[in-house]
């Protein structure tokens, strides 16, 4: 019996890369570059050097300016940052914003208090694969509308959304456009001097770097900007006070230049071990794919097997590590929203594993998740009442 | 059970060997049958037994639901077998959350196997 964890939860967190922690190691090691890159003396700016390499290489990958890029804590700081700086900021001009209901809650969670503060939000519902139409970002967005966020892969499914023509709307009509791209940076090719993105939200840990570390981009043009959330020493040109993790940039750059270097090699990996995957549960019946087959990034793979209850899938499954659609243990129980927002009833949403994968994994991985599944899923339906019970 | 172990070693034994699972292997002079869902989060039971003069020789289950209420089915059936049919009356709720450290918010998942077990008994 396997029980080393088979880790297919890349979604989540990916491993850190074996060169980024050696250059963190450097940075923390006795005699490394730990000073705080504010002080003036020499130790502060081999730091700020450091920190300046780091910054220059990340906006290398996301074809930016660096001078663009403020350092956060992570893509959930980053949207916060993002949406409720960016709301405030133009609340003057009005009060109404645009997002969607598959959103992560790091999105979803600061729009739901900007409503509280008496912003009006529109919350749309994308089509049953998961995209967003232009025509219904179209008619969502009005005359007072200050900010729209729509993300770029979706973390429980990887449909990808057109954020170049979403953005093109939102830049005819003067609106600010947000993506969270937590998922999608390091992964997919972006070029934002090219892109009509005015808000771009990631995080390191989700492309081989370390947790508690991410950016924002902000775009260099009239009428985007940001309020602080936080007030201090004024680094990050006053929107992000607070001492600068060194190492933890240091982590961040080097993910930003491998990413750079193998996105390419990456990406091919990852469509064989999608294609691998689906081969393999073709032999499933009753399996549905959460997401459109195309426009999704290969990575993530979301399925739902009918007659199967998640929680007890999801143990089924050990060694293998996977994202369940149901709050597995928490009092509510709830199936995923953004499933049910796809169109899934609570059954087939509460159903739902998120396969996902990356540089480390290898193909032996996928056919042992697979066999793994195949048994859990035989099992627990084997078990389940046949006929219909009603409550 | 911790949010880092969901599942102590009486559920994890009791989910990954569910022999009690599926159908009766024969049929007995009395079989009784009951069926009962939650509503809320889904959750479905149904339970059959074999009686042989007043005696359940065979007690089987099926489940969807999480693994608490699998094993909790499990652990029912595998002990309800050989004993007095009248005994089907008594269900061990304290005993079932203790043996498996059942969250309490699961309490109502595994009071569906009691309502099973009602059903059950009203078919005296």
């Amino acid at each position: 019996m396997k029980s080393d964890p088979v880790y297919l939860d890349y979604a989540a967190t990916t491993p850190l890369d074996r060169r980024v922690a050696e250059a963190m190691q450097a940075c923390l090691a006795e005699g490394g570059t730990f000073a705080n890159p504010s002080s003036i003396h020499i130790a502060g700016r081999a730091s700020a050097e450091l920190v300046t390499r780091a910054r220059a290489r990340l906006a290398d990958l996301l074809g930016a300016d660096p001078n663009h890029l403020i350092w956060t804590s992570g893509a959930t700081e980053a949207n916060n940052l993002a949406i409720l700086g960016a709301a405030r900021f133009r609340a003057h001009q009005g009060r109404h914003l645009v997002t969607m209901l598959t959103e992560h809650k790091a999105v979803t969670a600061p729009f739901a208090a900007l409503e509280k503060e008496g912003f009006e939000v529109t919350w749309l519902r994308p089509d049953a694969g998961g995209l967003l139409s232009a025509e219904i970002l179209q008619a969502a967005i009005r005359q007072d509308t200050q900010l729209v966020s729509v993300m770029h892969v979706n973390n429980e499914t990887g449909v990808i959304q057109d954020i170049g023509q979403l953005g093109e709307i939102c830049r005819e009509r003067n609106v600010l456009f947000h993506t969270d791209a937590a998922q999608s940076v390091g992964k997919l090719p972006l070029v934002l001097s090219d892109l009509p993105v005015d808000l771009l939200s990631l995080t390191a840990h989700k492309f081989y770097g370390p947790q508690g570390i991410g950016a924002l981009y902000i775009a260099a043009r009239p009428g985007c900007h940001v309020e602080p959330l936080t007030f201090g020493g004024g680094q990050e040109r006053g929107l992000r006070p607070g001492t600068l993790p060194v190492h933890l940039i240091e982590g961040a750059g080097v993910a930003a230049a491998i990413a750079a270097a193998q996105m390419q090699e990456d990406l091919a990996h990852v469509t064989a071990l999608c294609a691998q995957l689906m081969r393999g549960l073709a032999g499933i019946p009753d399996l549905r794919r959460n997401g459109a087959a195309q426009d999704t990034y290969p990575g993530i793979l979301n399925v739902s097997a009918a007659g199967v209850e998640g929680e007890s899938l999801l143990l089924g499954l050990e060694p293998v590590c996977v994202a369940s659609g149901s709050a597995c243990n928490s009092s509510s129980g709830e199936s995923s929203a953004v499933l049910r927002a796809h169109g899934l009833d609570d059954s087939l949403a509460q159903s739902a594993v998120r396969f996902s994968f990356g540089r480390m994994t290898r193909p032996a991985d996928i056919d042992f998740a697979l066999q793994q599944y195949q048994c859990a899923v035989q099992h627990l339906r084997s078990i389940a009442p046949i006929v219909a019970v009603s409550p | 059970m911790s949010p880092i172990e969901p599942y102590n070693k009486t559920v994890r034994e009791y989910f990954s060997h569910t022999s009690h699972a599926g159908d009766l292997s024969r049929d007995y002079a009395q079989v009784r049958d009951s069926a009962v869902a939650e509503s809320v989060q889904g959750a479905k039971i149904a339970l059959t037994v074999g009686i042989e003069g007043a005696i359940v020789i065979e007690m089987r289950f099926r489940v969807w639901g999480c693994p608490h209420l699998i094993a909790a089915a499990e652990w029912l059936c595998e002990r309800q077998e050989s004993k007095p049919a009248a005994a089907l009356a008594d269900f061990p709720l304290a005993e079932i959350m203790r043996q498996l450290s059942v969250p309490v918010e699961k309490t109502g998942r595994i009071l569906l196997l009691e309502d099973a077990l009602k059903l059950l008994v009203a078919q005296d």
